[in-house]
């Protein structure tokens, strides 16, 4: 408690560790290399952009998470907003 | 029927034979009939930090290749005399062997003893391969820093891809000053982010880099922390019931007690 209170706003190290590694490990756990990273979101935007014609696929972001008891991959397409709407 | 377990890291240096070492006479002096084997073909370690050294005639590779008899090349260790040693060779190179010697090697020893215990060399080729082709159970050692913990994933994924079941998790050298300073991953942090399941904590000790100095090893000092220590892990690797804060969370009690005191830490 008191630990806390008087430490600065610096993150603990063992706390940027812990972070750094679960990216690094799910990383090494896909087997994901960047290249194929990229081909990866080509590919995605090419077929959400069949669906959607609002997508914007250069602001595709595909990344990977660790879970609990699975790891992820997130992507996270923005949409363009409707003039309508504007 | 001995039960042949390989320690191994995937990172060099973070204590995988002075783990094999203590953990052997450890299991021995519970009146186990013991064989730790040194599978780092050309880089001979095991025989230094056990302080048999001077007594090595044959090794590892003259008993694969029928220069000696098994008998002849395990070493008693004469203040322990339920240890034995096989020494590696020092003047080969790990590809004068292959999986399938190891296999035949550890099955040769299996009615002689309890447990049989291989020493890893670091790395994930072919060294890594011929310790763990015999192994019942893998313990993976670790330190709690990135690049360690890192390599020990690689080694996890390996283990379960050879099929050797759920490796367990040996954290070694844990700092509990830093690590109640939250500088330093814990045993709990180390534990999650691997998933596999740990068998025991060695707290950073002087007293290891002493014991090994002298080519005793540290369970046999009753003041050693991380002697302490590795009998409980030799406990649990036989299947007793011991806690498994016992050493660090009671040094951590003793910090933050201190700390009240407004004792500086080291």
């Amino acid at each position: 408690m008191f630990n806390n209170l008087f430490r600065g706003r610096r993150d603990r190290s063992a706390q940027v560790a812990k972070e750094r590694l679960l990216t690094v490990l799910v990383h090494d756990r896909v087997k994901l290399t960047p290249e194929l990273l990229e081909q990866l979101k080509d590919e995605l935007s090419a077929v959400v952009a069949r669906y959607v014609p609002d997508a914007e696929p250069a602001e595709i972001e595909v990344t990977l998470l660790r879970g609990e008891s699975t790891d992820h991959i997130k992507a996270d397409i923005p949409l363009r907003r409707a003039k309508a709407d504007e | 029927m001995a039960r042949v377990i390989t320690i191994t890291s995937g990172k060099g240096g973070v204590g995988k034979t002075t783990t094999t070492a203590n953990l052997g006479t450890a299991l021995a002096m519970q009146g186990a009939r013991v064989a730790v084997i040194d599978a780092d073909i050309g880089l001979r370690n095991l025989d230094v930090v056990l302080g048999l050294e001077n007594r090595i005639v044959y090794d590892l590779i003259d008993v694969v290749e029928g220069r000696a008899r098994m008998r002849q090349a395990l070493i008693k260790d004469k203040r322990l005399p339920e240890l034995c040693l096989l020494p590696a060779a020092q003047t080969r190179d790990k590809e004068a062997i292959g999986p399938e010697d190891m296999v035949a090697l550890t099955n040769q020893m299996r009615p002689e003893f309890d447990y049989v215990l291989i020493d890893c060399p670091a790395g994930i080729e072919g060294g890594f391969r011929n310790a763990i082709a015999g192994a019942d159970e893998v313990l993976i050692v670790t330190t709690p820093e990135v690049s360690a913990v890192r390599d020990a994933d690689r080694i996890v994924g390996l283990v379960e891809a050879a099929e050797k079941g759920p490796p367990r998790l040996i954290i070694n050298r844990l700092n509990t000053r830093l690590v109640s300073r939250g500088e330093m991953l814990s045993m709990e942090e180390v534990v999650e982010i691997l998933a596999i399941d740990p068998v025991g904590v060695v707290p950073d000790d002087e007293s290891i880099v002493i014991s090994t100095n002298r080519g005793e090893v540290a369970v046999f000092d009753q003041n050693s922390l991380a002697g302490r220590a590795f009998i409980n892990i030799a406990r649990r690797v036989a299947g007793e019931d011991v806690p498994l804060l016992g050493v660090t969370d009671q040094q951590g009690m003793l910090d933050r007690l201190f700390g009240l005191f407004g004792r500086k830490s080291r």
